[in-house]
């Protein structure tokens, strides 16, 4: 009886592997999709444009270099740099901050070794110490969490390999446990679209946050740099509803449906990221609203959010830049041949409004 | 005579506490109504109304299906996968026009139905496995199909998120069928009958003759077919395909609108009424804290006191 | 000791218990007897702290009591061993046995070796070996019963109450039982003691309680009561018709000649069945003798489908049916009651209407929309025919004594018209006046042209029920007796002296 159980287990089995994968072959081979045709466009407009340092410009703030740091110059060019991404690339702006790593690699000639941590930390723990054993001689890391990278960085400064941190920052000494981080103030990008929403409504009504995932140092400081803003310079600006939107954007639109029923004199919307900005105009669309009459600000700069705003629905978008590959190669570069870098290297975040969204759209991910 | 009196006295508590069983879920939801009316501004509008049923529309059509896999003792965690799954697919497959996407999406829950109805019925792995299994495989497949949130610019499925027939919108038409369809399903189908049966004791079930095997598929077909709708609904209200974010946790809100509904978890029993009261309590609570702007984690609170009352209420059920 | 006066309780729709008066005394044996429904269960559930009594009082040791939980009350030292074994079957036997007071060493750890040393020696003691490091499940029922039993008396009890504890012993272990029951009396400890085997009860009990109706009929010294007299006032019967008609219903004649409606042949299951054939013709009762474990449930379930065969092959009325397939067996006429009607046979959360119509609904089905009205009229027609006594269709069969439930197992099967009905231990668990109504209705369809096959431990009614009888021992047929020779002298000589089937290893629990 047994042997039959296994057997007919096994056959299932296999039955069931042979089924999904024939399912997947037969759906993505017969597959047509809405627009196929705009996507070539898509990606030759994809204009670039590279990231400029906004703070350290004047040479202030600390800095390193390899001699403090430990190790022996290399040349870039015949270095290997190992690129450790945090989440799948599903969202625009981990697809824009992996492309354009690899695309300065390219343009550099320099042989990069990539991974991606699909959003689960022992993965990127594990993925780092395999790039390392793969002989990278240089890290370029995408941190998930900013906690628990001792193991790493242990193994790194056994062998002086220098890493730089980008997007997020990892709590260990710089200079020491690691080079630099090079990425946004998220304070700031706050205080802007304050600015932008200001500007927007004049500086009068009622406004509302959709905030981003409870617990995330974005939020929190996103929505900090915005409240002091608009505290210190425009007072008769009330901010009246603030509710979490999850950074996703049906969330967005759900959360901002009951806003403008129970407070339908509103006059701004401030998302903190584009996805729930374009959620809020989903929904002020199906409440019938006409584009202009509630203000949205948003931030990211991805290429739908600044087509809302050519198409009139948003006020402004402050971009969070995700292409690191110029200035994160550069920053290794001359750290490798001795000169000294910043260790906080803030970049500097442009923004679309209604006056560049048409002609800079090219630029937005 | 004080024995008397304090047997009729337990007496009466126990018949309170078993209406309250039966009927507090539409008790909670009157009490949320009347709140509401009372101290939240612009409540008794219609047009507040049509928000609240066209958000509830996708959670209470996946309930339906996950009351159906929990009447049969089991439970479908794939459900927020193939919600994702069922975007993908439309958003890939709408070249063809709306109609064959939506077909294609329909075709994606049931081919999940059927694997998690086979490994269930077959395999005999437990239904909380199968479907955890096929949870991780839908959104995996999701996401290598359509990596990425993409805009549906289909005029068909605008309309279908966003119009409406006098005024009842099609989400809410749609729900309210299959709401129907499913509770007559249940009640008069010679499938009902045996879903029940089975749920309430399987070998009994397997030695009355029943088609034991048959009936788990069609359970999780079902499920994974008003799971796929639920996805084609979202996608058409967000004018999106976003299956990095579609239905996540949407499982969890799925089997509390069950629960909440008084379906008791051991199976053999399914209250479809009580599954619609579910979702619109759920709904009600969540919007009652965001339009009084009070911080999300009082929601998330909000809702695990209401699944503890409901998991305490089917425990005093369980025991009789 | 411990006694109940004037105690009342009432269910939705029933009046289970009326100024009920028991007492059970110190060093006594005290038989608690009556027909299905006559409140026994609930009796002995207010005795045990399970229900509060609407009215009336509990004595306990002198004192009035009011027990909150079982745990309460098993605390004050009343224990309990229910009909159906209640321990948690995954623990070892050890762990069963010494539940809620394991031996403890000094960090507040289980001590397993002290564990094992008591649990083995406490069932020792009782005359019984088993490896007390096995979990409880590997166990035999008996063997199982035995291990509750031991729990039972282990603790300090001082009242221990026992729901048809043989039920599911073998012969032998009956009389260790009975052995464990006489030194309890010695020790002064008070026993009820319910069942519905006669014999047993004029063996080991000093004084009887009948119930009927919820009602104490009669209470007194057991040896000043006459058997006739027992069963009379259980049924609430006169004693001249009880004597008309014998204490079982069989009458034990049907025509041989005709071609057999049910052959299987040499059917076998590894480590179950050896090579089994039975044949059943139209109107035969075919009785299944043997031990437990000799695979006569397997052999049953191995016919209806519901145990797959690795060979062997299941006729029906000259029709091979597919084995291994419960709905084939029972597309073909085969019908089973299940010796384990709890839990593989009602649905006890559905009501009884539901559960009658359970098997035949896709006949009763257009389109697959049920036909409330003929179901109701099925229904309808074998709730009278079968004197199904319940609040109506719609209670949930749950609620229902077990004469009742298996009456309701029968109508789903009959509503199928059967051409083979295999039933499996039918009356156990049932009181007398029910074991006689259920017997009568075996009878009457044999009569009908049915094909009967009987299991039961009770050799009474086997032998009486059946034309012939087929004795398995360790998985194969080990005698045929026919005729004259169905007797239970016969039986359990054939049983004693058949040499032991040398390949089926080892034989399983029925």
């Amino acid at each position: 009886m047994k042997p039959t159980v296994i057997l007919r287990r096994t056959s299932v089995r296999t039955l069931l592997a042979t089924g999904l994968v024939t399912s997947l072959t037969l759906v993505s081979g017969c597959a047509k999709s809405e627009d196929d045709s705009d996507k070539a466009k898509n990606s030759t407009s994809q204009g670039d444009s590279g990231q400029v340092v906004a703070s350290p410009s004047a040479g202030s703030g600390p800095t390193c270099t390899i001699d403090a740091y430990g190790g022996k110059k290399i040349d870039l060019k015949s270095a290997t740099v190992g690129f450790s991404q945090s989440e799948k690339e599903a969202n625009p702006f981990r697809i824009a901050e992996t492309a354009s790593i690899k695309a300065e690699a390219q343009k550099r000639g320099v042989k990069l070794l990539t991974s991606n941590a699909q959003s689960q930390f022992s993965k990127q723990i594990s993925d780092v110490q395999d790039l390392i054993a793969k002989g990278a001689d240089l890290l370029v890391i995408a941190p998930l969490n900013s906690d628990g990278w001792e193991p790493v960085l242990r193994s790194a400064s056994a062998k002086h390999i220098p890493i730089v941190t980008i997007d997020r920052k990892i709590n260990a000494t710089a200079c020491k446990d690691y080079v630099s981080f090079i990425g946004s103030d998220f304070v700031e990008q706050g205080k802007r679209a304050a600015d932008r929403m200001i500007e927007a409504t004049g500086g009068k009504g009622e406004i509302a946050i959709l905030l981003g995932a409870a617990g995330n140092n974005v939020t929190t400081e996103r929505t900090k740099g915005f409240e002091d803003r608009v505290k210190e310079k425009a007072p008769g600006l009330k901010i009246v509803f603030k509710q979490t939107g999850e950074f996703a954007r049906e969330k967005g639109q759900s959360v901002t449906e009951n806003l403008i029923q129970s407070k339908p004199g509103i006059t701004g919307i401030y998302a903190e990221n584009d996805e729930m900005g374009l959620g809020a105009v989903n929904a002020l669309k199906g409440a019938g609203k006409k584009p202009g009459t509630v203000k949205i600000v948003t931030i990211d700069g991805t290429r739908n959010a600044v087509q809302g705003i050519v198409d009139g629905w948003i006020n402004g978008v402050i971009e969070s830049n995700p292409r690191f590959g110029p200035l994160a190669f550069q920053t290794l570069d001359s750290f490798t041949q001795g000169d000294k870098v910043a260790q906080d290297i803030v970049i500097k975040d442009s923004a679309y409004t209604t006056d560049n969204a048409k002609s800079d759209i090219g630029k937005a991910y | 005579m004080t024995d008397l009196t304090l047997g009729r006295a337990t007496a009466d508590r126990d018949r309170l506490l078993r209406l309250l069983q039966e009927y507090g879920v539409y008790l909670g939801v009157v009490v949320l109504l009347l709140l509401n009316t009372v101290f939240t501004p612009h409540f008794l509008s219609a047009e507040n109304f049509r928000t609240q049923a066209v958000q509830v529309a996708p959670v209470l059509i996946v309930a339906l299906g996950m009351a159906l896999a929990i009447g049969s003792e089991g439970v479908d965690l794939s459900v927020g996968s193939v919600m994702a799954l069922s975007t993908s697919l439309l958003s890939l497959y709408l070249g063809y026009g709306a109609w064959i996407a939506v077909l294609a999406a329909v075709a994606g829950g049931i081919v999940v139905g059927v694997a998690n109805g086979a490994l269930i019925a077959f395999v005999g792995v437990q239904p909380i496995v199968a479907t955890l299994a096929l949870m991780v495989a839908g959104r995996g497949l999701a996401l290598v199909l359509l990596p990425q949130l993409k805009d549906v610019r289909n005029p068909g499925m605008a309309e279908l998120g966003s119009g409406d027939v006098l005024g009842v919108p099609y989400l809410v038409l749609i729900a309210v069928a299959l709401a129907l369809l499913v509770g007559f399903v249940v009640r008069r189908t010679t499938f009902g009958r045996q879903l029940l049966a089975l749920g309430d004791s399987r070998p009994a079930a397997r030695l009355a003759g029943l088609p034991v095997r048959r009936v788990l598929i069609v359970v999780y077909v079902c499920s994974g077919v008003l799971a796929a709708i639920a996805g084609v609904l979202a996608t058409a209200r967000l004018t999106a395909s976003d299956p990095t974010s579609l239905g996540t946790l949407m499982e969890l809100s799925a089997i509390t609108a069950v629960v909440v509904g008084g379906t008791p978890l051991s199976g053999g029993r399914v209250r479809i009424g009580g599954t619609v009261a579910g979702a619109v309590l759920i709904q009600l609570l969540t919007t009652t804290l965001i339009k009084h702007d009070l911080p999300p984690s009082w929601t998330q609170i909000a809702q695990a006191v209401v699944i503890v009352l409901a998991v305490y209420a089917a425990r005093e059920r369980g025991k009789r | 000791m411990l006694s109940v006066t004037g105690v009342s309780k009432t269910f939705p729709g029933v009046r289970a218990l009326s100024s009920v008066d028991f007492t059970a005394r110190t060093g006594e044996v005290h038989a608690l007897i009556g027909e299905n429904g006559a409140g026994k269960s609930t009796l002995i559930k207010v005795l045990t702290g399970v229900y509060r009594p609407d009215e009336g009082q509990v004595t306990y040791d002198g004192s009035p009591v009011r027990f909150a939980t079982p745990l309460e009350a098993q605390h004050a030292g009343i224990s309990t061993i229910y009909q159906e074994v209640n321990l948690v079957p995954l623990m070892t036997v050890a762990r069963n046995l010494l539940l809620g007071r394991e031996p403890r060493n000094r960090l507040g750890l289980i001590d397993f070796r002290r564990m094992h040393r008591t649990a083995d020696e406490a069932l020792r003691g009782l005359g019984i070996r088993v490896d007390v490091r096995r979990p409880l499940r590997e166990l035999g029922v008996g063997a199982q019963q035995m291990v509750a039993l031991a729990r039972a008396v282990s603790v300090d009890a001082r009242v221990v109450v026992m729901d048809e504890p043989t039920s599911s012993l073998e012969p032998r272990e009956v009389r260790t039982l009975f052995e464990v029951i006489r030194t309890l009396r010695e020790r002064g400890i008070a026993v009820i003691y319910v069942s519905h085997r006669l014999d047993e009860l004029y063996e080991i009990c000093d004084t009887v309680t009948v119930l009927r109706d919820g009602k104490v009929v009669h209470t007194g010294r057991i040896a000043d009561l006459d058997r006739l007299r027992l069963v009379s006032l259980m049924l609430g019967r006169e004693i001249g018709v009880v004597r008309d008609e014998g204490l079982t219903k069989f009458t034990g004649s049907h025509d041989t000649a005709v071609e057999p409606v049910l052959q299987a042949e040499e059917l076998t299951v590894r480590h179950l069945l050896d090579g089994v054939s039975v044949a059943v013709r139209p109107g035969e009762v075919v009785g299944l003798g043997g031990l437990l474990g000799s695979g006569r449930t397997e052999t049953a379930k191995a016919i209806a489908g519901a145990l797959r065969t690795d060979s062997g092959r299941v006729v029906v009325a000259g029709t091979t049916v597919r084995t291994g397939s419960t709905p084939a067996a029972i597309r073909a006429g085969i019908s089973l009651l299940p010796e384990d009607r709890k839990a593989e046979g009602v649905l006890p959360g559905l009501s009884v209407r539901e559960n009658i119509a359970l098997a035949a609904l896709p006949g009763l089905s257009r389109f697959g929309l049920v036909d409330e009205a003929r179901i109701d009229r099925i229904v309808d027609t074998f709730m009278t025919r079968l004197r199904i006594k319940a609040a109506g269709p719609h209670q949930k069969v749950g609620e229902l004594s077990g004469g009742n439930q298996q009456k309701v197992l029968l109508a789903r099967w009959l509503a199928m018209h059967p051409k083979v009905l295999l039933l499996d231990e039918p009356t156990r668990g049932i009181d007398v006046g029910a074991k006689a109504e259920v017997q009568k209705l075996i009878d009457e369809l044999a009569d009908d042209g049915l094909g009967v096959l009987l299991i039961s431990s009770d050799t009474e009614e086997l032998i009486e029920g059946s034309d012939r009888v087929v004795v398995l021992k360790d998985g194969a047929v080990v005698a045929e007796l026919t005729g004259d020779a169905v007797t239970e002298d016969r039986l359990m000589r054939a049983i004693a002296t058949a040499p032991s089937a040398s390949t089926a290893a080892g034989g399983p629990d029925d």
